[in-house]
């Protein structure tokens, strides 16, 4: 008898881990495969709180890098044109369709913490909610493409980077346009890949790889360049290796950008797409 | 007891606050990933019952994925060996059974009991973690060589620490 009520103790507790591991590796799972973060994160106002902190004692040994990049930049972006204005040319203006034209808005915000060397790497940013920053947006830096913001509160922001497992980036070859997704496998943090790729298209190494455009991101922001194609004889498809443009072991500022036009177009898409692709 | 349990509290604060914003940050290379946060689990008292035990573990495990971007990874681990721990702490039993009034520090347990009883905790937490982190049959190698190395650092740490904040129980 004894023994029963032991054996059912037992069984009640390992019924109970059982019940919590589900639970707790689906919360998981769904940060992994769904890019939503239903728990509490680097985006919570008191981790935030704690991550802005122990920053603003260690930042001052990356601030003359940050400082010279971000001079480096404005010295660039005022010797060129503003591209991404709605262009009204004489009495005629083009709206092919709604994915065409953008609008976007480039909101700054300094990074307060980041990783690289996991599976899944994400930034917190300190800007939040009342800043405008909403879950889904994409996020850039002076050198390309850096994410996607998954969750935000009403001073931080995480932003899922390129170095993710499952991120599939939306992007496509510079001179001709082909597109792909881009994922990372995890190995090298300034390598990313780009498999399935169908061999008849024009490729070299060193050719530049960009943002498709679409809802996240502006058209054309850099995401890397080909630093390998892979061809293994009988199979259908290659493989590219991109060097990526942004390094994820220095970053310190990055935009995060709205779309002016992203309701329309989810208003017009509709159900069309579940959106958990890109 | 009470006293105890405060101190245990302040230091678990600290620790959650020292993993997720020093020891994460330690990123030497993508095959190392140390963690110092398993220690607060292992110091739990001797006779603790496994719900208890749990609970705690994943209070912790949670904690710990808030300050990682983790997302429930580290509190699944924590829960793994929280839930094992009254069963390897009952294999491991010294031949005279465990003093109530000690606590399952180097100090009070002795180097060899404490390396084996931290070595199989912590290899077991770190293999968990890194094989659902990765998830890859593939890349089974990179698995077992991450949690080789990351643990015989965490192990490291945690002796460090246990040696800087804690002192033997015996009068």
């Amino acid at each position: 008898m004894r023994k029963l009520i032991r054996f059912l103790g037992k069984f009640r507790d390992f019924l109970i881990f059982f019940l919590l591991q589900i639970f707790v590796l689906g919360l998981f799972f769904n940060s992994k495969y769904y890019h939503k973060s239903r728990m509490v994160n680097t985006s919570s106002e008191v981790v935030g709180w704690f991550l802005e902190k122990k920053h603003n004692i260690t930042k001052h040994f990356s601030l003359p890098e940050a400082n010279d990049r971000l001079a480096e930049e404005n010295a660039l972006l005022k010797s060129m044109m503003p591209e991404s204005f709605y262009k009204l040319q004489d009495r005629y203006y083009y709206i092919d369709d709604t994915l065409y034209y953008r609008q976007y808005e480039y909101i700054p915000a300094e990074v307060i913490s980041s990783t690289s060397n996991k599976r899944d790497n994400y930034i917190t940013v300190r800007k939040g909610r009342l800043a405008g920053v909403e879950e889904g947006m994409g996020v850039v830096s002076d050198a390309g493409a850096v994410g996607m913001v998954v969750d935000a509160s009403d001073h931080y922001a995480i932003v899922k980077t390129i170095l993710s497992e499952n991120i599939r980036m939306s992007v496509k070859h510079k001179e001709h346009n082909e597109f792909w997704f881009m994922n990372w496998d995890g190995s090298d943090n300034r390598i990313a890949q780009i498999n399935n790729v169908n061999r008849d298209v024009d490729l070299a190494i060193g050719d530049e790889i960009v943002t498709r455009g679409g809802e996240r991101f502006p058209s054309a922001v850099p995401v890397g360049v080909i630093d390998e194609i892979i061809s293994v004889d009988g199979e259908q498809t290659l493989s590219l290796n991109i060097k990526l443009s942004v390094n994820f072991n220095s970053i310190f500022e990055v935009y995060l950008v709205r779309n002016l036009f992203a309701e329309e177009q989810r208003l017009l898409e509709g159900d069309l797409y579940t959106d958990e692709d890109e | 007891m009470n006293n105890g349990w405060i101190k245990y509290i302040a230091v678990l604060v600290l620790i959650v606050l020292l993993q997720g914003l020093v020891v994460n940050n330690i990123e030497i290379s993508t095959w190392l990933n140390p963690m110092i946060y398993p220690v607060m689990i292992l110091l739990l008292p001797f006779e603790l019952g496994t719900f208890i035990t749990m609970g705690v573990a994943l209070f912790i495990g949670l904690s710990v994925d808030a300050m990682s971007n983790t997302f429930g990874l580290h509190a699944s681990a924590a829960l793994l060996i929280g839930y094992l721990r009254p069963t390897i702490l009952r294999l491991i039993k010294p031949r005279d059974g465990y003093d109530g009034t000690l606590l399952p520090t180097v100090q009070d347990m002795g180097i060899p009991w404490f390396l084996v009883y931290s070595s199989i905790l912590i290899f077991i937490h770190h293999f968990w973690f890194f094989t659902f982190e990765i998830f890859s049959f593939s890349k089974f190698f990179g698995i077992i060589l991450k949690t080789f190395l990351s643990s015989l650092f965490s192990i490291s740490l945690i002796l460090l620490f246990l040696y800087i904040f804690y002192k033997s129980s015996r009068k």
